[in-house]
Protein backbone atom coordinates (compact mmCIF):
# COMPACT_ATOMS: atom_id res chain seq x y z
CA UNK A 1 0.00 0.00 0.00
CA UNK A 2 2.99 2.48 1.10
CA UNK A 3 4.29 1.56 -2.16
CA UNK A 4 1.81 2.59 -4.30
CA UNK A 5 1.06 5.65 -2.51
CA UNK A 6 4.28 6.54 -3.36
CA UNK A 7 4.39 5.33 -6.82
CA UNK A 8 0.80 7.38 -6.90
CA UNK A 9 2.76 11.04 -5.75
CA UNK A 10 5.90 10.66 -7.71
CA UNK A 11 3.69 10.00 -11.17
CA UNK A 12 1.68 13.27 -9.57
CA UNK A 13 5.03 15.18 -9.06
CA UNK A 14 6.36 14.30 -12.59
CA UNK A 15 3.24 15.39 -14.23
CA UNK A 16 3.12 18.85 -12.09
CA UNK A 17 6.66 18.95 -12.90
CA UNK A 18 6.15 18.00 -16.85
CA UNK A 19 2.91 20.53 -16.62
CA UNK A 20 4.93 23.15 -15.41
CA UNK A 21 7.53 23.03 -17.83
CA UNK A 22 4.90 23.15 -20.56
CA UNK A 23 2.52 26.16 -19.08
CA UNK A 24 4.20 28.62 -21.49
CA UNK A 25 2.54 32.02 -21.31
CA UNK A 26 3.65 32.95 -24.66
CA UNK A 27 6.78 32.05 -26.93
CA UNK A 28 7.47 35.68 -26.47
CA UNK A 29 8.31 34.79 -22.62
CA UNK A 30 12.16 35.62 -21.63
CA UNK A 31 12.62 31.94 -19.96
CA UNK A 32 10.71 28.65 -19.44
CA UNK A 33 8.64 28.22 -16.12
CA UNK A 34 11.71 26.21 -14.30
CA UNK A 35 13.85 26.80 -17.10
CA UNK A 36 17.46 27.72 -17.37
CA UNK A 37 18.72 31.13 -16.52
CA UNK A 38 22.03 33.12 -16.47
CA UNK A 39 24.13 30.11 -17.78
CA UNK A 40 27.26 32.76 -18.78
CA UNK A 41 27.53 33.55 -14.97
CA UNK A 42 27.29 30.32 -13.58
CA UNK A 43 29.66 28.44 -17.12
CA UNK A 44 31.77 31.06 -15.92
CA UNK A 45 32.29 29.90 -12.30
CA UNK A 46 32.31 26.49 -13.83
CA UNK A 47 35.02 27.46 -15.67
CA UNK A 48 37.23 29.09 -12.96
CA UNK A 49 36.70 25.85 -10.62
CA UNK A 50 37.60 23.55 -12.90
CA UNK A 51 41.23 22.66 -13.62
CA UNK A 52 43.57 23.72 -16.01
CA UNK A 53 43.06 21.45 -19.18
CA UNK A 54 45.59 22.25 -21.41
CA UNK A 55 49.23 21.82 -19.92
CA UNK A 56 51.55 25.47 -19.83
CA UNK A 57 50.74 28.76 -20.48
CA UNK A 58 48.09 27.62 -23.10
CA UNK A 59 44.57 28.34 -23.24
CA UNK A 60 42.63 25.66 -25.87
CA UNK A 61 38.73 26.07 -26.36
CA UNK A 62 36.44 24.90 -29.54
CA UNK A 63 34.57 27.53 -31.55
CA UNK A 64 31.97 26.91 -33.62
CA UNK A 65 29.04 29.75 -34.66
CA UNK A 66 25.46 29.69 -35.53
CA UNK A 67 23.94 26.63 -33.55
CA UNK A 68 20.38 27.95 -35.10
CA UNK A 69 17.88 25.41 -35.30
CA UNK A 70 20.51 22.03 -35.84
CA UNK A 71 19.60 20.57 -32.99
CA UNK A 72 20.50 17.25 -34.46
CA UNK A 73 23.81 18.47 -35.48
CA UNK A 74 24.11 19.87 -32.23
CA UNK A 75 24.19 16.78 -30.40
CA UNK A 76 26.36 15.29 -33.17
CA UNK A 77 28.81 18.51 -32.84
CA UNK A 78 28.58 17.64 -28.56
CA UNK A 79 29.40 13.98 -28.77
CA UNK A 80 32.20 15.00 -31.20
CA UNK A 81 33.47 17.84 -28.82
CA UNK A 82 33.47 15.23 -25.86
CA UNK A 83 35.92 12.80 -27.73
CA UNK A 84 38.73 15.75 -27.64
CA UNK A 85 41.22 16.03 -24.97
CA UNK A 86 43.05 19.13 -23.22
CA UNK A 87 39.55 21.39 -24.28
CA UNK A 88 39.04 23.94 -21.41
CA UNK A 89 35.79 25.69 -22.64
CA UNK A 90 33.30 25.63 -25.74
CA UNK A 91 33.05 29.14 -27.61
CA UNK A 92 29.39 29.66 -29.14
CA UNK A 93 29.66 32.49 -31.70
CA UNK A 94 25.76 33.50 -31.81
CA UNK A 95 23.13 32.67 -33.69
CA UNK A 96 21.90 30.17 -30.79
CA UNK A 97 18.64 30.31 -31.46
CA UNK A 98 16.60 30.37 -35.27
CA UNK A 99 13.54 33.32 -34.44
CA UNK A 100 14.70 34.55 -31.25
CA UNK A 101 12.37 32.36 -29.02
CA UNK A 102 13.42 32.16 -25.37
CA UNK A 103 12.60 28.24 -25.81
CA UNK A 104 15.09 27.72 -28.70
CA UNK A 105 18.11 28.42 -26.11
CA UNK A 106 16.72 25.69 -24.09
CA UNK A 107 16.31 23.58 -26.30
CA UNK A 108 19.97 24.03 -26.83
CA UNK A 109 20.99 24.35 -23.84
CA UNK A 110 19.39 20.81 -23.30
CA UNK A 111 22.38 19.61 -25.43
CA UNK A 112 25.13 22.00 -25.11
CA UNK A 113 24.71 20.79 -21.49
CA UNK A 114 25.89 17.81 -22.15
CA UNK A 115 29.09 18.87 -22.88
CA UNK A 116 32.12 18.00 -20.38
CA UNK A 117 33.17 21.42 -19.96
CA UNK A 118 31.34 24.79 -19.66
CA UNK A 119 30.37 26.52 -22.85
CA UNK A 120 30.33 30.07 -23.30
CA UNK A 121 28.44 32.34 -26.17
CA UNK A 122 28.07 35.73 -27.69
CA UNK A 123 24.72 37.25 -28.66
CA UNK A 124 24.01 36.83 -32.41
CA UNK A 125 21.46 38.66 -34.79
CA UNK A 126 18.76 36.04 -35.08
CA UNK A 127 19.00 35.92 -31.03
CA UNK A 128 17.49 39.58 -30.78
CA UNK A 129 14.65 39.27 -33.52
CA UNK A 130 11.54 40.05 -31.33
CA UNK A 131 11.58 39.78 -28.15
CA UNK A 132 14.78 37.76 -28.01
CA UNK A 133 17.16 40.56 -26.76
CA UNK A 134 15.51 40.43 -23.14
CA UNK A 135 15.58 36.05 -23.81
CA UNK A 136 19.19 35.96 -24.26
CA UNK A 137 19.57 38.58 -21.28
CA UNK A 138 17.04 35.97 -19.31
CA UNK A 139 19.09 32.49 -20.29
CA UNK A 140 22.72 33.87 -20.81
CA UNK A 141 22.97 36.74 -19.59
CA UNK A 142 25.16 40.32 -20.63
CA UNK A 143 25.30 41.60 -23.95
CA UNK A 144 28.67 42.52 -23.74
CA UNK A 145 30.79 40.77 -21.14
CA UNK A 146 34.95 39.61 -20.73
CA UNK A 147 36.52 37.23 -18.60
CA UNK A 148 40.06 35.63 -17.86
CA UNK A 149 41.25 32.72 -18.08
CA UNK A 150 44.93 31.10 -18.05
CA UNK A 151 46.32 34.72 -18.23
CA UNK A 152 43.81 35.38 -21.54
CA UNK A 153 41.34 37.87 -21.45
CA UNK A 154 38.17 36.91 -23.90
CA UNK A 155 36.22 40.43 -24.70
CA UNK A 156 32.86 38.71 -26.22
CA UNK A 157 30.56 41.99 -27.58
CA UNK A 158 27.50 42.42 -29.67
CA UNK A 159 28.45 43.36 -32.86
CA UNK A 160 24.96 42.67 -34.95
CA UNK A 161 24.68 46.55 -35.27
CA UNK A 162 21.43 46.13 -38.59
CA UNK A 163 19.48 44.58 -35.53
CA UNK A 164 18.87 48.28 -34.43
CA UNK A 165 19.56 50.07 -37.22
CA UNK A 166 22.75 50.78 -37.34
CA UNK A 167 22.46 53.31 -35.23
CA UNK A 168 25.90 53.90 -34.44
CA UNK A 169 25.29 52.58 -30.67
CA UNK A 170 26.20 48.57 -31.74
CA UNK A 171 28.85 47.53 -30.78
CA UNK A 172 29.41 49.85 -28.23
CA UNK A 173 32.79 51.31 -28.92
CA UNK A 174 33.45 53.12 -25.70
CA UNK A 175 33.16 49.61 -23.49
CA UNK A 176 35.41 47.85 -25.99
CA UNK A 177 37.87 50.64 -25.47
CA UNK A 178 37.72 50.20 -21.63
CA UNK A 179 37.93 46.40 -22.19
CA UNK A 180 41.05 46.33 -24.25
CA UNK A 181 42.66 49.50 -21.94
CA UNK A 182 44.83 47.06 -19.68
CA UNK A 183 47.36 46.07 -23.05
CA UNK A 184 49.64 43.86 -20.38
CA UNK A 185 47.38 40.51 -20.90
CA UNK A 186 47.09 38.61 -24.07
CA UNK A 187 43.10 39.38 -25.91
CA UNK A 188 40.74 37.33 -27.78
CA UNK A 189 37.87 39.38 -29.35
CA UNK A 190 35.09 37.13 -29.80
CA UNK A 191 31.27 38.28 -31.41
CA UNK A 192 28.72 37.07 -34.23
CA UNK A 193 28.72 39.92 -37.40
CA UNK A 194 32.51 40.59 -38.86
CA UNK A 195 33.43 43.95 -38.82
CA UNK A 196 34.10 43.29 -42.84
CA UNK A 197 30.72 42.29 -43.20
CA UNK A 198 27.73 44.45 -44.41
CA UNK A 199 25.45 43.65 -41.54
CA UNK A 200 28.11 45.42 -39.34
CA UNK A 201 27.15 49.03 -38.78
CA UNK A 202 29.80 50.43 -41.24
CA UNK A 203 30.20 53.49 -39.95
CA UNK A 204 31.99 51.90 -36.55
CA UNK A 205 34.05 49.49 -38.93
CA UNK A 206 37.04 52.01 -38.76
CA UNK A 207 36.63 52.53 -34.90
CA UNK A 208 36.33 49.38 -33.88
CA UNK A 209 39.30 47.61 -36.43
CA UNK A 210 41.74 50.82 -34.58
CA UNK A 211 40.52 49.75 -31.04
CA UNK A 212 42.30 46.49 -31.78
CA UNK A 213 45.03 46.97 -33.61
CA UNK A 214 46.36 49.40 -31.21
CA UNK A 215 46.48 46.06 -28.68
CA UNK A 216 49.99 45.28 -28.67
CA UNK A 217 48.82 41.35 -27.03
CA UNK A 218 45.57 40.70 -29.14
CA UNK A 219 46.02 37.50 -30.52
CA UNK A 220 43.09 37.00 -33.09
CA UNK A 221 39.19 38.46 -33.59
CA UNK A 222 36.88 35.38 -33.71
CA UNK A 223 33.38 36.02 -35.56
CA UNK A 224 30.70 33.72 -37.24
CA UNK A 225 27.32 35.07 -39.07
CA UNK A 226 28.63 34.05 -42.52
CA UNK A 227 28.69 30.08 -41.52
CA UNK A 228 32.35 28.96 -43.11
CA UNK A 229 36.18 29.69 -42.26
CA UNK A 230 37.49 32.74 -43.37
CA UNK A 231 41.10 34.27 -42.02
CA UNK A 232 41.78 37.30 -43.51
CA UNK A 233 43.64 40.63 -42.57
CA UNK A 234 40.96 42.68 -43.57
CA UNK A 235 42.64 46.23 -42.12
CA UNK A 236 46.09 45.52 -42.86
CA UNK A 237 47.24 45.54 -39.68
CA UNK A 238 48.55 42.73 -37.58
CA UNK A 239 44.96 41.55 -36.10
CA UNK A 240 43.71 38.01 -38.12
CA UNK A 241 40.46 37.95 -37.93
CA UNK A 242 38.49 34.15 -38.35
CA UNK A 243 34.90 33.33 -38.80
CA UNK A 244 34.06 29.78 -38.38
CA UNK A 245 31.36 27.25 -39.85
CA UNK A 246 28.23 27.33 -38.78
CA UNK A 247 26.55 23.70 -37.26
CA UNK A 248 25.77 22.55 -40.29
CA UNK A 249 28.96 22.08 -41.38
CA UNK A 250 29.83 19.46 -39.46
CA UNK A 251 33.48 21.13 -38.81
CA UNK A 252 34.45 23.27 -35.87
CA UNK A 253 37.70 24.66 -34.69
CA UNK A 254 40.15 24.46 -31.57
CA UNK A 255 41.67 27.72 -31.03
CA UNK A 256 44.87 27.38 -29.26
CA UNK A 257 46.27 30.40 -27.73
CA UNK A 258 49.57 30.54 -25.65
CA UNK A 259 52.79 32.95 -25.31
CA UNK A 260 52.86 36.80 -26.25
CA UNK A 261 50.14 36.37 -29.16
CA UNK A 262 50.49 33.08 -30.57
CA UNK A 263 47.89 31.14 -31.92
CA UNK A 264 46.88 27.67 -33.88
CA UNK A 265 44.00 26.85 -35.29
CA UNK A 266 42.98 22.99 -36.15
CA UNK A 267 40.09 21.89 -37.86
CA UNK A 268 37.85 18.66 -36.94
CA UNK A 269 35.54 17.52 -39.72
CA UNK A 270 33.50 14.98 -37.66
CA UNK A 271 30.69 13.51 -40.48
CA UNK A 272 29.26 14.87 -43.87
CA UNK A 273 28.34 18.55 -44.19
CA UNK A 274 24.41 18.62 -44.69
CA UNK B 1 2.26 52.29 -35.19
CA UNK B 2 -1.42 52.37 -37.35
CA UNK B 3 -1.94 48.81 -37.64
CA UNK B 4 -1.28 48.36 -33.99
CA UNK B 5 -3.79 50.88 -32.99
CA UNK B 6 -6.56 49.72 -35.30
CA UNK B 7 -6.00 45.91 -33.57
CA UNK B 8 -6.10 46.96 -30.62
CA UNK B 9 -9.34 49.42 -31.20
CA UNK B 10 -10.99 46.19 -32.85
CA UNK B 11 -10.14 43.86 -29.84
CA UNK B 12 -11.79 46.67 -27.58
CA UNK B 13 -14.47 46.83 -29.74
CA UNK B 14 -14.89 43.00 -29.88
CA UNK B 15 -14.91 42.48 -26.21
CA UNK B 16 -17.21 45.33 -25.27
CA UNK B 17 -19.70 44.07 -27.30
CA UNK B 18 -19.62 40.53 -26.11
CA UNK B 19 -19.27 41.58 -22.51
CA UNK B 20 -22.62 42.93 -22.05
CA UNK B 21 -24.54 40.25 -23.86
CA UNK B 22 -22.72 37.52 -21.74
CA UNK B 23 -23.30 39.38 -18.73
CA UNK B 24 -26.73 40.01 -18.77
CA UNK B 25 -28.69 37.50 -15.88
CA UNK B 26 -31.45 36.42 -17.65
CA UNK B 27 -32.59 38.91 -20.07
CA UNK B 28 -34.60 38.35 -23.34
CA UNK B 29 -32.35 40.22 -25.46
CA UNK B 30 -28.89 37.51 -24.24
CA UNK B 31 -27.91 35.06 -26.68
CA UNK B 32 -25.61 32.38 -26.52
CA UNK B 33 -22.58 34.30 -26.00
CA UNK B 34 -19.80 33.51 -23.78
CA UNK B 35 -17.26 35.07 -21.50
CA UNK B 36 -13.64 33.62 -20.98
CA UNK B 37 -10.87 33.30 -19.26
CA UNK B 38 -7.21 31.74 -20.60
CA UNK B 39 -4.23 31.42 -18.70
CA UNK B 40 -0.64 30.63 -20.74
CA UNK B 41 -1.24 28.81 -23.81
CA UNK B 42 0.38 31.65 -26.40
CA UNK B 43 -2.32 33.83 -25.35
CA UNK B 44 -0.49 35.15 -22.11
CA UNK B 45 -0.23 35.05 -18.40
CA UNK B 46 -3.81 35.89 -18.53
CA UNK B 47 -5.93 36.53 -21.16
CA UNK B 48 -9.86 37.28 -20.99
CA UNK B 49 -12.80 37.42 -23.72
CA UNK B 50 -15.28 36.41 -24.89
CA UNK B 51 -17.38 34.88 -27.90
CA UNK B 52 -19.92 33.07 -29.41
CA UNK B 53 -21.17 29.52 -29.61
CA UNK B 54 -22.30 28.52 -32.84
CA UNK B 55 -22.93 24.59 -34.30
CA UNK B 56 -25.29 23.49 -31.38
CA UNK B 57 -22.70 24.98 -29.11
CA UNK B 58 -19.71 22.71 -30.81
CA UNK B 59 -17.63 25.41 -32.50
CA UNK B 60 -16.22 28.52 -30.23
CA UNK B 61 -15.21 31.49 -31.82
CA UNK B 62 -13.82 34.05 -29.66
CA UNK B 63 -11.40 36.81 -28.96
CA UNK B 64 -8.83 37.08 -26.34
CA UNK B 65 -7.30 40.04 -24.87
CA UNK B 66 -4.01 39.20 -23.02
CA UNK B 67 -1.05 40.78 -21.13
CA UNK B 68 2.90 39.24 -20.83
CA UNK B 69 3.92 40.84 -17.70
CA UNK B 70 7.10 42.71 -17.62
CA UNK B 71 8.48 40.10 -15.14
CA UNK B 72 8.04 37.31 -17.88
CA UNK B 73 8.60 39.75 -20.88
CA UNK B 74 11.48 40.70 -19.58
CA UNK B 75 11.02 44.40 -19.81
CA UNK B 76 8.11 46.09 -20.61
CA UNK B 77 4.86 44.47 -20.54
CA UNK B 78 3.19 43.00 -24.14
CA UNK B 79 -0.34 42.99 -24.59
CA UNK B 80 -1.41 39.78 -26.83
CA UNK B 81 -4.53 39.76 -28.90
CA UNK B 82 -6.03 36.48 -29.96
CA UNK B 83 -8.65 35.25 -32.59
CA UNK B 84 -9.01 31.41 -31.10
CA UNK B 85 -12.00 28.85 -32.70
CA UNK B 86 -12.01 25.92 -30.64
CA UNK B 87 -14.52 22.60 -32.27
CA UNK B 88 -15.95 20.50 -29.29
CA UNK B 89 -17.90 17.24 -29.79
CA UNK B 90 -20.38 16.31 -27.43
CA UNK B 91 -18.92 13.61 -25.31
CA UNK B 92 -19.94 12.39 -22.81
CA UNK B 93 -22.49 12.22 -19.58
CA UNK B 94 -20.89 11.78 -16.04
CA UNK B 95 -23.00 9.91 -14.27
CA UNK B 96 -26.88 9.43 -14.18
CA UNK B 97 -27.80 13.42 -13.60
CA UNK B 98 -26.12 14.64 -17.14
CA UNK B 99 -25.86 18.36 -15.75
CA UNK B 100 -21.59 17.33 -16.27
CA UNK B 101 -20.38 16.37 -19.25
CA UNK B 102 -16.90 15.19 -20.35
CA UNK B 103 -15.16 15.70 -23.95
CA UNK B 104 -11.73 14.06 -23.70
CA UNK B 105 -10.94 15.63 -27.42
CA UNK B 106 -11.40 19.08 -28.40
CA UNK B 107 -9.64 20.78 -31.43
CA UNK B 108 -9.03 24.67 -31.84
CA UNK B 109 -6.35 26.60 -33.27
CA UNK B 110 -5.50 30.48 -32.81
CA UNK B 111 -3.84 33.49 -34.56
CA UNK B 112 -2.20 35.75 -32.11
CA UNK B 113 -0.41 39.21 -32.21
CA UNK B 114 1.90 40.32 -29.52
CA UNK B 115 2.39 43.90 -29.70
CA UNK B 116 5.81 44.85 -29.00
CA UNK B 117 8.62 47.69 -29.68
CA UNK B 118 10.22 44.83 -31.59
CA UNK B 119 7.58 42.78 -32.96
CA UNK B 120 6.64 43.03 -36.59
CA UNK B 121 3.56 41.79 -38.74
CA UNK B 122 5.96 41.25 -41.89
CA UNK B 123 8.88 40.30 -42.05
CA UNK B 124 10.16 43.01 -44.02
CA UNK B 125 10.82 45.39 -40.88
CA UNK B 126 12.40 42.55 -39.04
CA UNK B 127 16.19 43.47 -38.62
CA UNK B 128 15.76 45.25 -41.40
CA UNK B 129 18.05 43.29 -43.72
CA UNK B 130 18.19 44.10 -47.24
CA UNK B 131 17.61 40.14 -48.53
CA UNK B 132 13.94 40.01 -48.77
CA UNK B 133 12.64 37.59 -46.52
CA UNK B 134 16.21 37.56 -44.38
CA UNK B 135 13.98 36.72 -41.43
CA UNK B 136 10.79 34.93 -43.19
CA UNK B 137 8.68 34.67 -40.27
CA UNK B 138 6.48 37.26 -38.61
CA UNK B 139 8.00 38.13 -34.95
CA UNK B 140 4.35 39.43 -33.76
CA UNK B 141 2.30 36.96 -35.41
CA UNK B 142 1.84 33.08 -33.82
CA UNK B 143 -0.33 30.15 -35.60
CA UNK B 144 -1.29 27.81 -32.11
CA UNK B 145 -2.91 24.66 -32.75
CA UNK B 146 -3.92 22.52 -29.71
CA UNK B 147 -6.14 19.33 -28.52
CA UNK B 148 -7.27 18.62 -25.27
CA UNK B 149 -10.11 18.03 -22.92
CA UNK B 150 -13.06 19.69 -21.28
CA UNK B 151 -15.10 19.43 -18.34
CA UNK B 152 -19.00 20.92 -19.31
CA UNK B 153 -21.42 22.07 -16.66
CA UNK B 154 -24.86 22.52 -17.42
CA UNK B 155 -27.20 24.26 -14.57
CA UNK B 156 -30.71 24.89 -14.60
CA UNK B 157 -31.44 28.31 -14.71
CA UNK B 158 -29.52 31.49 -14.31
CA UNK B 159 -26.31 32.80 -15.70
CA UNK B 160 -23.75 31.62 -16.67
CA UNK B 161 -26.09 28.32 -17.30
CA UNK B 162 -23.56 26.70 -19.22
CA UNK B 163 -19.52 26.41 -17.74
CA UNK B 164 -16.64 25.27 -19.03
CA UNK B 165 -13.30 24.18 -18.04
CA UNK B 166 -10.73 22.81 -20.80
CA UNK B 167 -6.82 22.06 -21.03
CA UNK B 168 -5.55 22.58 -24.41
CA UNK B 169 -1.80 21.06 -25.23
CA UNK B 170 -0.56 22.80 -28.77
CA UNK B 171 2.17 24.27 -30.28
CA UNK B 172 2.77 26.86 -32.77
CA UNK B 173 4.16 27.40 -36.64
CA UNK B 174 8.07 27.99 -35.56
CA UNK B 175 8.12 25.16 -32.99
CA UNK B 176 6.71 22.99 -35.58
CA UNK B 177 8.91 24.18 -37.97
CA UNK B 178 11.75 22.85 -35.80
CA UNK B 179 10.49 20.11 -34.66
CA UNK B 180 9.87 19.00 -38.77
CA UNK B 181 13.42 19.46 -39.58
CA UNK B 182 15.45 17.71 -36.40
CA UNK B 183 14.97 13.95 -35.74
CA UNK B 184 16.28 14.75 -32.02
CA UNK B 185 14.00 17.34 -31.16
CA UNK B 186 11.31 15.41 -29.14
CA UNK B 187 7.83 15.89 -29.39
CA UNK B 188 7.15 16.69 -25.57
CA UNK B 189 9.89 19.61 -26.43
CA UNK B 190 7.74 21.48 -28.24
CA UNK B 191 4.48 21.63 -26.46
CA UNK B 192 2.72 24.04 -25.06
CA UNK B 193 -0.04 23.62 -21.81
CA UNK B 194 -3.16 26.32 -21.71
CA UNK B 195 -6.26 26.12 -19.24
CA UNK B 196 -9.53 27.83 -20.27
CA UNK B 197 -12.55 28.64 -18.40
CA UNK B 198 -15.53 29.89 -20.72
CA UNK B 199 -19.43 30.66 -19.36
CA UNK B 200 -22.34 31.75 -20.50
CA UNK B 201 -25.90 31.45 -21.60
CA UNK B 202 -29.25 32.38 -19.75
CA UNK B 203 -32.63 30.04 -19.38
CA UNK B 204 -33.90 32.59 -22.61
CA UNK B 205 -31.54 30.90 -24.98
CA UNK B 206 -33.49 28.05 -24.93
CA UNK B 207 -32.40 24.30 -24.08
CA UNK B 208 -28.42 24.98 -23.31
CA UNK B 209 -27.85 20.92 -21.84
CA UNK B 210 -26.19 18.96 -24.69
CA UNK B 211 -28.46 16.18 -23.52
CA UNK B 212 -31.25 17.87 -24.87
CA UNK B 213 -32.97 18.75 -21.95
CA UNK B 214 -33.68 22.41 -20.87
Amino acid sequence: MKLVTHRGVSAALLLLTTGCHLLEFSPSQVAATGGARQLTAQNLARLRQQPRAAGGDTVRFVFIGDTQRFYDETAEFVRSVNRQRGIDFVLIGGDISDFGLGREMQWMHARLRRLQMPYLTVIGNHDQVGNGRAAYQAVFGPLNYSFEYGGTRFVLIDTNGREVGCNGTVPDLGWLRRELADTTRRTVVACHVPPNDNDFDQQLTPAYAAALARHPRLVLHLAAHVHRYTAKHPFHDAVPYITTYSLQKHRYHIVSVWGRREFRLETVDYGPAS
Amino acid sequence: MDQLRKVWRGAWAGLMLSLPAAAQSGGPAAGPFFVSVQVAGGTGAVAVGGGYWLAHRRLEPELLVGLLPGKLAGGRALPIVSLKATYAPRGFALGRSSDWRVTPLTVGGLVSYTVGPNLFLSSNHTGRYPAKGYYWWSSAVRVHAFVGPRLVQTAAGGWPRRRVLGAEIGTNDLYLVSWLTNRTLRLPEILTLGLTAKAGGAPADGPLADNGKP
